[in-house]
């Protein structure tokens, strides 16, 4: 499934945060949304996943959604929400439960998914007995459990160290090759989108404009190889001289909120 | 050239640690009953004023032995049960009416602030004139105490579910009715279950005001009349009695505040 | 002469002015707790009269509004005497040895209307006529121990019924007493004549006894604190006098009686008026007066084994403390003449 954004604009009260948004994510793609804080990105991807109420413009999705689908705009949040009180199986089941799938059909997607993020022994464990990747490895398998046709992902790594977020980005990339959902992905972390993304969208300041676009050329399981680093490099240094002088303005600008 | 003195670290990080002694709290009770005993029986303290723990032990032992112990106490908690449950289940569903739905709270928030400062012991004539002197009067002053905080407490309670869970719920689709009962329910537990240590200890306190009209058993109508009759030993009996209800409400409460939040 | 005798003129001044040095000697500071009732008014009087400060005495009368608190006040010896009703408290408070039983306030005598029993009108009409038939009726009093209780108890001894079989209900107070009859939740109450008959004229109860047209009893008492009566003696003797003043002219005013047998509110009572109405709490009209104005002995004299049957029922009861002994806190030496003593 695709989505598409045509001349989105939103505002919080007197403040515009989004002017003019215009892009398509295609199918089956990664498209990571970066720019300096404040720019609007996660507003624009609450108000693709019906969160914020429009504004300004349109967003469509197009195209068939993909077979045994329950929630075809699916997020996982920067902070995990998890419910604290439930299992690690209960908060896969949260997603699933209002749905008539019937009780074996939920049973074998939630083992599935389980087995898919590694969670398999730790069905039973309650959110406070995780560590933090552990915990975004339980958002991302209840998003999948619901095979979702968009998957809409909020700064999902921020909330990790440096590590964890390398062994997760590796989760992500094994489990996009099972199954290509279009993505659209919200970072403000450049080495993510240009290690995950299959395209990369900068956001001006705010109100955030569209900078540019920048596909990455190499496919998403070739990007560790020696020959391609090089390339991966200079695009990295090339979006963040994009980023920088926007990020700088930003970053004196005074809170609004 | 010589080795430049060592000198040891030494430890400066001791105290401030937050933690607790179990044996501390019943030491210092034996302690204070010890000096209390003592005072009384060296004439210190004349038992026109304060008697001694042991002529209030007697007095518990005469009430436990004519049976008027149980009765009493059984006549309480009757009232302070029902009026509990009365209020609670009001005051929680208020609560929840306002945390949820904006048109509630505009309007239950000023209400609540208005009536809440009001003394529900003032109000016992009233209550007397609209339930008459049985029963209903004593359980309704004791829910209408409990239905206030217990108010407030539930509506904090609500609005202090993260909004990212409830957000997170929407995005999967679930309706608000599913909401309500699967994440702001459980999510307001803690509050309301701390409120509900607020009310109990209300509904305690209140037992003795709605026992002043027209009961001839419960531990308020004991305490009032050992009051009126200037048995002080019974007095103090009474309130040790009111105090073990309310250590035993506690301790109930701790119970179930393990189990429901063992999340926490 | 006087010039030359210095010395003569100063003694000559001072035995001219010794007599109204004596007088100029300070009296002595006494206070009092009491309620602002009826039942006070011989200390009103003398004190208005000036019989306290002809015995030497400055009295401070401390206005309390529960018999209670006018016992407890002796008890811990923030007043000197007290003078207030029978309570199953002030036996226990008596019985810790602080407080002695001086002199007689009121009580029931015949022929004189003070505490009525009312029943509702619903068990009026249901035929409940008599003081005879609390058996089974539920009763509004004010508190566990109180006189109504005692009144009770009194009736169920002599008309032998049981006690436990009138449904005692609690209501701390008088106009909760009056509302709780009035509400038709009890079927009957024990209430002051002003009170009962304003009920009746309401149309809200009726009454169906006078408590005189069965038990006589000591009500009330004047008291001091046991250390008073232990030091000082004659302070307390010359206190009883100017108290007995004080019911002398209360008599005189309140209680007489004509030829009928009616009684009379004449001159003396009017007179006595302006000193009510400064003391006593609602301010009292001459027909309040007529009708509250209850019985005291005129010198103050105690039915002395009624208070012993009285500490006995409280102690049947459970109310008050075994050990408790009247012939400890009742000092019978202050008054003469008084009634029934046990030998």
């Amino acid at each position: 499934m695709q989505v598409v954004l045509e001349d989105v604009g939103y505002a919080y009260g007197d403040l515009p945060v989004l002017d003019g948004v215009s892009f398509t994510v295609g199918e089956g793609e990664t498209a990571a949304l970066i720019g300096p804080s404040g720019c609007g990105k996660s507003t624009l991807l609450n108000l693709v996943g019906g969160l914020l109420e429009q504004q300004g413009g349109r967003i469509a999705t197009m195209g068939t959604v993909p077979a045994g689908c329950l929630n075809p705009l699916t997020f996982v949040f920067q902070d995990f929400a998890l419910l604290p009180w439930r299992s690690v199986a209960g908060n896969v089941a949260l997603a699933l439960e209002h749905h008539p799938l019937g009780r074996a059909e939920q049973e074998a997607r939630i083992a599935s998914v389980l087995q898919l993020c590694g969670l398999t022994d730790f069905a039973d464990a309650l959110p406070k007995q995780l560590s933090g990747g552990m915990r975004q490895r339980v958002g991302i398998a209840r998003a999948i459990a619901v095979k979702p046709a968009v998957m809409l992902m909020d700064e999902p790594l921020s909330a990790l160290d440096a590590q964890t977020r390398e062994l997760l980005m590796e989760d992500l990339i094994a489990i996009w090759a099972r199954e290509r959902t279009t993505t659209l992905y919200v970072t403000h972390n450049l080495s993510e989108a240009v290690r995950l993304a299959d395209k990369v969208v900068v956001l001006s300041r705010r109100p955030g404009r569209i900078k540019r676009i920048v596909s990455v050329p190499v496919p998403v399981n070739e990007r560790q190889k020696p020959e391609h680093i090089g390339l991966l490099q200079q695009l990295h240094d090339e979006l963040w001289s994009l980023i920088k002088a926007e990020a700088q303005v930003a970053d004196r600008e005074m809170q609004h909120v | 050239m010589s080795d430049p003195a060592k000198t040891p670290v030494s430890f400066r990080g001791a105290g401030f640690v937050p933690g607790t002694r179990r044996w501390a709290p019943w030491l210092a009770f034996a302690l204070i009953i010890a000096c209390w005993e003592s005072a009384s029986r060296l004439g210190w303290l004349p038992s026109l004023f304060m008697p001694a723990p042991s002529e209030v032990m007697n007095a518990l032992h005469a009430l436990l032995v004519d049976g008027k112990l149980l009765v009493h106490i059984g006549a309480s908690l009757k009232r302070i049960v029902s009026g509990w449950i009365l209020g609670s289940i009001a005051g929680v569903t208020l609560g929840f009416l306002m945390g949820i739905f904006v048109l509630a709270r505009s309007v239950g928030l000023p209400v609540v602030s208005a009536l809440f400062p009001i003394p529900k012991i003032a109000l016992l004539p009233l209550f007397i004139l609209w339930f008459g002197i049985g029963e209903p009067s004593k359980v309704a002053t004791i829910a209408l105490g409990v239905f206030f905080p217990t108010v407030v407490s539930a509506f904090s309670a609500v609005d202090n579910v993260p909004r990212n869970l409830i957000r997170m719920a929407q995005s999967f689709g679930l309706s608000t009715r599913m909401i309500v009962f699967k994440v702001i329910l459980p999510g307001a537990m803690p509050g309301i279950l701390a409120g509900f240590r607020i009310s109990t200890s209300i509904a305690l306190i209140l037992v003795v005001a709605a026992e002043m009209i027209g009961a001839d058993t419960g531990i308020g109508a004991f305490v009032l009349a050992a009051g009126n009759l200037m048995q002080i030993d019974q007095l103090i009996a009474g309130v040790v009695l009111l105090s073990l209800l309310g250590l035993t409400v506690s301790a109930l409460l701790s119970v179930t505040e393990k189990i429901v939040l063992r999340w926490r | 002469m006087l010039k030359r005798y210095p010395r003569l003129a100063v003694l000559f001044a001072v035995a001219l002015l010794w007599p109204g040095l004596v007088l100029a000697q300070p009296k002595e500071k006494v206070t009092i707790s009491a309620l602002p009732f009826i039942s006070t008014a011989p200390i009103f009087i003398a004190k208005e009269r000036g019989y306290f400060d002809a015995e030497g005495i400055d009295l401070d009368i401390k206005i309390f509004n529960a018999a209670q608190a006018v016992a407890v006040a002796v008890a811990s010896n923030d007043a000197d005497f007290g003078i207030t009703a029978f309570t199953g408290g002030f036996f226990n408070l008596a019985g810790k040895g602080a407080l002695k039983v001086i002199a007689a306030q009121s009580r029931e005598e015949p022929g004189y209307n003070f505490v009525a029993y009312v029943a509702s009108k619903k068990a009026y009409d249901a035929g409940f006529r008599s003081p005879k038939d609390f058996a089974g009726k539920s009763v509004a009093i004010t508190t566990v121990g109180s006189s109504f209780h005692y009144n009770l108890g009194m009736l169920a001894d002599k008309y032998k019924f049981k006690l436990d079989s009138v449904q005692m209900k609690p209501v701390q107070s008088i106009p909760n007493m009056m509302a709780a009859l009035a509400g038709g939740q009890v079927d009957a109450t024990i209430l002051p004549a002003n009170n009962a008959l304003k009920l009746e004229s309401d149309g809200s109860g009726k009454i169906i006894g006078w408590v005189h047209e069965h038990t006589l009893w000591q009500l009330g008492v004047l008291f001091a604190s046991s250390k008073i009566v232990k030091e000082k003696r004659p302070l307390v003797e010359r206190f009883v006098r100017a108290y007995q003043k004080g019911l002398a002219d209360y008599a005189a005013a309140f209680l007489a009686k004509d030829s009928q047998g009616n009684r009379m509110i004449g001159e003396k009572a009017l007179a006595l008026m302006p000193v009510l109405e400064k003391w006593v709490q609602p301010k009292p009209s001459i027909d309040t007066v007529k009708v509250a104005a209850n019985y005291m002995d005129p010198q103050g004299r105690l039915l002395v084994k009624n208070i012993y049957d009285q500490l006995a029922w409280y102690q049947a009861q459970g109310l008050v403390d075994k050990s408790v002994k009247a012939v400890d806190f009742i000092d019978l030496s202050f008054v003469k003449g008084h009634r029934d003593v046990p030998k």
